[in-house]
């Protein structure tokens, strides 16, 4: 049984900004959900809330259980969140921070998902001793990815992984990303790229100024004139 | 920058085992020395031991501790209290165990801030220990200093202080292969991303705090025997302080040998300007300070981290 994510009537917001207003999100277990969403409609807040970076009010369950507060518990439960934009330690090596990334496993096991995580990107294999700020954005954002693997999460929050990045990267590494849930990891995927997000989950959520205005199966939204008119202009392809 | 975890855990054992092989063939110095060069042996020991247990938490963490001289103060008060009920031994001990109580205290208080607030707090509160324990003593017992009788002999001195040398390296070496020491790096380099990986980043910085207050602690009671007249003013001296930190990053925080080195140089180095030049040897020091940390801010051990690695 995969991990699954609940989360009813979630707020949060910076100071007494509130962003998010009773958002209720159904992540089931071993699937790929997406949220899409223009800019500034709370997309990496909701992200932010649900791993303990910022404060939450509301209830989320993880495995049916309620999910603790303090970021390290949360993490330590098993969930894992590729920050936007990528947020690597700039002045360590690829490999340290790969290493900061199993800092909750077991020394053996570390070594393991490190031997797993060099073979799923054997670029940072060949670049293991370069500094992670000297690297492309397209490795960086792996190296970004492959330091939540390190954790042995259940589930894998990605927030935006292709910003910034060339065409063909975007493609290698939503590649990788649907590897990951094809091994079992429950994988929540906030992008920007609507039209490659949709084609490749389950199910989505469209959250526009904090709350959800649409959800349901991917194909289906995909397919909806609404969404298409606002997100993928009126000419999109569907892409497979 | 350091190396790898991984391959910093196959050097331990190695690291340890020249540690203690480097303290044994210290402990001879006593049958060889003069009384004037054992001193100043002891003098190069104790502050390589003040600059490796600084390092120790603010290498890695690039906080700007300046509490040192409040350990090292509180472990000389252990002494001057405790010297009459207690052995040499014990009142050592007691003394690091004061510093890292007195550390995880104001630990939990002060150790959310960052940069120069905290390096301007670290030094009030010195201060503020220093103000209290004068308070106390006279208030309480009517006395501005006190006398410390019967101390023990110079070598057993040099004894314990090369003994707590050796336990701070040693300490170091295992808290840099440590998941400790990884969670400190972490923090360093940005502690809100070491807390999304898992990291009690507060737990995590209170404990290496307290760990590093220890040695000063032990040190400031081990050496307290060495002044027979003591007061507040002279053992919370914030010089020691400030000389353990220019040590460190002179030597370079991030390192463990280079603390150690740049310990003894500057032990000889104020020990001869102090001896030439005794009215401007402070002003010396300080124009080194300034030129080392414009000039080189890594510290002396980054021209050879350099050289070792020119790719990165």
């Amino acid at each position: 049984m995969s991990a699954s994510l609940l989360v009813r009537k979630l707020c949060a917001g910076y100071g007494p900004m509130r962003v998010l207003h009773d958002v209720d999100l159904e992540v089931p277990g071993g699937e790929l959900t997406t949220i899409v969403g223009p800019n500034g409609a709370g997309k990496s807040t909701l992200l932010r809330a649900i791993s303990g970076i910022i404060p939450r009010a509301g209830e989320v369950l993880f495995e049916g259980a309620p999910l603790p507060d303090r970021p390290s518990a949360i993490v330590s439960r098993g969930l894992a969140q590729v920050p936007e934009g990528r947020q690597l330690f700039a002045q360590m090596t690829v490999l340290e921070n790969l290493e900061l990334g199993g800092y909750l496993v077991s020394r053996p096991e570390r070594a393991e998902r490190l031997t797993r995580v060099l073979n799923l990107f054997p670029r940072l294999a060949e670049r293991r001793r370069q500094l992670a700020g000297t690297m492309s954005g397209g490795e960086q954002q792996m190296l970004a990815v492959g330091r939540a693997l390190m954790g042995k999460p259940k589930l894998l929050m990605l927030d935006e992984p292709s910003l910034g990045l060339a065409p063909k990267m975007v493609d290698e590494l939503l590649a990788i990303v649907r590897r990951i849930r094809d091994e079992g990891v429950t994988v929540l995927l906030v992008e920007q790229n609507v039209a490659k997000a949709l084609a490749m989950a389950q199910s989505a959520y469209v959250l526009e100024r904090g709350a959800v205005v649409m959800k349901g199966a991917a194909r289906s939204l995909l397919g909806s004139e609404e969404l298409r008119a606002s997100y993928l202009g009126t000419d999109a392809r569907l892409e497979h | 920058m350091s190396r790898s975890t991984l391959t910093r855990m196959r050097g331990v054992p190695r690291a340890l085992t020249l540690t203690v092989v480097a303290g044994a063939l210290l402990a001879v110095l006593p049958w060889l020395l003069s009384d004037f060069m054992l001193s100043l042996a002891l003098s190069c020991l104790m502050f390589a031991a003040l600059a490796v247990s600084w390092s120790m938490f603010c290498g890695p963490t690039h906080y700007l501790s300046l509490a040192t001289s409040a350990f090292f103060g509180l472990g000389a008060y252990v002494t001057a209290w405790g010297l009459e009920s207690m052995p040499y031994g014990l009142t050592v001990l007691a003394g690091g165990l004061v510093g890292a109580a007195f550390a995880a205290l104001i630990g939990v208080a002060v150790l959310h801030l960052r940069g120069a607030y905290f390096a301007v707090i670290t030094f009030g509160l010195t201060e503020l220990v220093l103000h209290s324990i004068t308070y106390v003593e006279k208030t309480m017992f009517e006395t501005a200093g006190r006398i410390i009788s019967d101390a023990p002999e110079n070598a057993v001195i040099y004894w314990t202080v090369l003994g707590i040398t050796v336990l701070a390296v040693a300490t170091a070496i295992l808290v840099r292969a440590s998941r400790l020491g990884f969670a400190l790096a972490g923090i360093g380099g940005d502690e809100e991303r070491a807390q999304t990986l898992g990291v009690n980043a507060r737990r995590a910085k209170v404990l290496a705090f307290s760990l590093s207050a220890f040695f000063p602690g032990a040190l400031g009671a081990a050496m307290a025997v060495r002044w027979t007249y003591i007061e507040p003013m002279s053992v919370f001296n914030p010089f020691i302080g400030f000389q353990t930190v220019l040590i460190a990053m002179v030597g370079g925080a991030q390192t463990l040998l280079g603390p150690i080195v740049s310990s003894v140089f500057f032990s000889l180095l104020t020990e001869f300007l102090r001896l030439r030049f005794p009215y401007a040897f402070l002003l010396v020091l300080g124009i080194l300070l300034v030129v080392l940390v414009l000039y080189l801010p890594g510290g002396l051990a980054s021209l050879f981290v350099r050289r070792a690695r020119p790719h990165a």
